[in-house]
């Protein structure tokens, strides 16, 4: 008997059913112990992650994939929905990396969330979240992916807005919530297509039929999608906003799992974009502007969430940027790598956070490296491989990325924004270091600074392993798809490392500047523009709802009924009929003699023309 | 007798009528309620006590067929702009009880538009944002017209291009082809 494809689908469809069961039980009314949290969910995730490592060794020895299809759900004699799993090099990698990480998150907010009344209810939205991104990445048609894709915007809002006394975490869960809308738009646009040209939505049937047609218009709509889901530059604002969310949240969805959603979905389908010039130009040129703007607005936050959101943001912008390329796998590998060290600056913030008395500003942190050695020691080491260190886990995808890009015909400004960001990318690095471990305290003294406990050390070390060698296990076990070039000028090789040494340089002189006072405050406007996020928010965020808010109430209230019941009725045909006898009886000077000798004179005219 | 009088609305014309609604103990008398466009001063000041407002603070929209009657045309002021620290009787909607509402309050709660002012003035954000976007449009476009690639060359194969793998005659002499130079 075929052994590997039994076994392959066996413990896949077991990984999903050991992550079902907390949530199953969960629907019983009898009140859970307060240790459910960690002896339930917890140990699911990381029975779950070890369950679905046996499928990943299955692939690297012999290459396996597979595609179950489960259950014929919706079938019409034209049209078939059934649930459908694919299990390919893409899913069977990103599987036991998004559980690893989610392991040590829960591991983590078991420490984090322990005095929160309602930390079961917290774990078990963590655990729906992860099962709707486990059914979004093994989604074999459209449909079962739109499931996963709304499950995560709704966990995103219901977790974002985990403290919901507070108005600003409301609004910026409204926020998730309306800009992912937008983006959705385009992904029900590229469904609707799908559905009436291809008669299907099912992967393989639209990879086999998109030869014959013109895939531009799905193919914008899977962009805008991707925009809204991975917040690319226009859609952008609710990620930084998202940090209104437990460090927890912020670690699992909005840096690891949830915002690659919109990449991966393009990954997944990106044989229908390699022949769409526009699509691949349009992703590389938002890439490249999300990736600067946002890697220019992190360079002068306070907060420390805020400027993990926006470096998030820039390495999203710099997936995108790949997938422009036409490189899909390099987009993976930077997906599973910054997985790894993003969750592991979160949680080193969280960490810090909490030690601090939930102190966010860097400018009251400082001096933490004598005081919390490990936390720091691990926040550095996630800051490097971020930037791209050579040969930890951020320089295999990224690194790959620049060389990609040095080496391919494209836009000249993609390229240069892309390595402004690079070297951005370290400035605001060194700033977070900076300012939090180096130098002297800014906090009060009796702070509960406290690394003992193993809830918060053990997540963290895992994680730290993950950043030092995920790159390079990666790396050497899979093959990529698409032959690197292989041959570049000394100058172009070295590209990242040397824009990354200058951003770095830059950033200590900047940093040795701080001691010295110069100004009080700064006033320049250039700093203006990145503090205040580009002033995107404070324009759009007035703008865009006062208009459409101000329409609606207008239309509701006063236009509909002024036009149907005066305007189209009594007072429109007055006002007619009042411009046209003002327009007739401008001319109507009362000059009756002049009229009548005119009167007189044309008539006589038209006599004489009419007898000759 | 008394319950049947008391329970007929008409009173207009009665003298000495007080009661102008049904004794009812529910819904709102009809003094509460918003009404028409306030043409005298003393209509003014019943408006102005109507909506707990003082005489000098109450402005209604002016008369010119929208629609608004009597109802005050309170600042465009949102809910964010003010005091956070004050002990409000609503905290979480910063409003006390029986304020009169914004015709718009549902615009201005602290979910939605923020009319607080910014560091900047409105002009010069939306002129910088334009500003950058612009650039930004341009620059990818000359981008586009000006790629940048490394230079290639088409590729020497060995035995004169591969002529014989290609179908060549072999009997005749083939052209050589060089697509570098020393």
């Amino acid at each position: 008997m075929y052994m590997t494809p039994m076994m392959l689908s066996s413990s896949l469809v077991l990984t999903l059913n050991i992550l079902l069961y907390p949530l199953l039980t969960a629907l019983d009314p009898t009140p859970k112990k307060p240790q459910w949290a960690s002896t339930h969910v917890k140990t699911a995730v990381s029975t779950a992650f070890f369950i679905s490592l046996i499928p990943l060794m299955m692939f690297l020895d012999q290459g396996t994939e597979s595609i179950m299809i489960n259950w014929h759900w919706m079938n019409t004699s034209t049209f078939d929905i059934n649930i459908s799993f694919k299990f390919d090099h893409y899913s069977l990698i990103f599987t036991p990396i998004a559980l690893f990480v989610s392991w040590s998150i829960l591991e983590f907010a078991s420490w984090y969330m322990h005095s929160d009344p309602y930390m079961n209810r917290f774990f078990k939205y963590l655990l729906l979240f992860l099962v709707a991104m486990i059914v979004l990445v093994t989604a074999n048609n459209m449909f079962q992916l739109f499931i996963g894709w709304e499950g995560v915007g709704i966990m995103s809002f219901l977790l974002i807005g985990w403290w919901y006394g507070r108005s600003d975490a409301n609004t910026a869960a409204l926020q998730a919530v309306l800009y992912n809308r937008v983006g959705d738009i385009g992904l029900i646009l590229s469904m609707a297509w799908m559905a009436t040209n291809m008669n299907s939505w099912e992967i393989q049937q639209i990879f086999f039929l998109s030869k014959d047609f013109n895939m531009t218009l799905p193919l914008l709509g899977l962009i805008l999608a991707a925009t809204g889901k991975s917040a690319q530059f226009g859609l952008h604002p609710w990620l930084p906003s998202a940090m209104e969310g437990p460090t927890p949240v912020s670690a699992l969805l909005h840096s690891s799992t949830m915002v690659v959603a919109g990449i991966f979905l393009l990954i997944r389908l990106h044989p229908l974009m390699e022949n769409n010039q526009l699509a691949l130009t349009t992703c590389l040129c938002l890439g490249a502007l999300t990736t600067l703007f946002t890697a220019t607005c992190a360079l002068t936050q306070n907060d420390i969430k805020k400027i993990v959101a926006f470096s998030t943001s820039s390495q999203l912008g710099l997936m995108m940027v790949t997938i422009g390329l036409n490189q899909p796998q390099l987009a993976f590998l930077h997906i599973c790598t910054h997985a790894f060290f993003k969750a592991m600056l979160f949680l080193c913030s969280g960490s810090i956070i909490h030690s601090l008395n939930d102190e966010q500003d860097i400018r009251k942190m400082g001096g933490l490296h004598k005081l919390m050695p490990f936390t720091s020691s691990c926040l550095t080491i996630g800051s490097l491989a971020l930037t791209g260190t050579p040969f930890l886990a951020g320089f295999f995808s990224k690194d790959a990325i620049i060389e990609a890009l040095n080496t391919s015909h494209l836009n000249a400004w993609a390229l240069a924004l892309t390595l402004i960001a690079t070297s951005f990318t370290a400035v605001y690095s060194f700033r977070v270091v900076f300012f939090v471990t180096m130098g002297t305290p800014r906090f009060l003294p009796l702070s509960p600074i406290n690394e003992n406990n193993p809830a918060v050390i053990n997540p963290i070390k895992r994680l730290a392993w993950g950043s030092i060698i995920a790159g390079l296990i990666i790396t050497s076990n899979f093959l990529p798809l698409k032959s690197p070039v292989m041959t570049m000028p000394f100058m172009l090789k070295l590209a990242a490392l040397f824009v990354s040494i200058i951003g770095l340089l830059s950033a200590m002189e900047l940093a040795a500047m701080t001691s010295k006072q110069f100004k009080t405050t700064p006033t320049l406007p250039l700093h203006n523009f990145s503090n205040m996020l580009g002033f995107f928010p404070s324009t759009i965020h007035r703008l865009m709802p006062k208009l459409n808010l101000t329409l609606g109430q207008l239309m509701a209230t006063q236009l509909l009924d002024q036009s149907w019941l005066e305007k189209s009725g009594p007072k429109g045909i007055a006002s007619m009929q009042i411009k046209m006898s003002t327009h007739a009886s401008d001319p109507q000077q009362g000059m009756i003699k002049t009229y009548l000798t005119i009167f007189l004179l044309t008539s006589t005219l038209a006599i004489l023309l009419m007898l000759l | 007798m008394r319950l049947s009088r008391a329970l007929t609305t008409n009173t207009e014309g009665r003298e000495g009528a007080s009661r102008v609604a049904p004794l009812l103990s529910s819904g709102v008398s009809k003094g509460s309620l918003p009404g028409p466009y306030p043409q005298t001063p003393e209509e003014r000041a019943a408006a102005a006590k109507k909506y707990n407002l003082r005489l000098e603070d109450y402005q209604p929209y002016p008369d010119d067929g929208k629609g608004y009657g009597d109802y005050p045309m309170l600042p465009n002021r949102s809910q964010q702009e003010r005091d956070p620290w004050y002990s409000w009787d609503h905290p979480d909607l910063r409003r006390n009880w029986g304020e009169s509402m914004h015709w718009d309050f549902d615009m201005y709660t602290r979910n939605r538009v923020d009319t607080s002012p910014s560091p900047v003035d409105w002009s010069t954000m939306s002129k910088t944002l334009l500003g950058y976007l612009g650039f930004m449009l341009l620059m990818f476009g000359l981008g586009e017209v000006f790629p940048m690639y490394q230079p290639v060359m088409p590729k020497q194969y060995p035995y004169n291009d591969l002529y014989l793998e290609r179908g060549g005659d072999p009997e005749k002499q083939p052209k050589p082809v060089k697509h570098y130079e020393i």
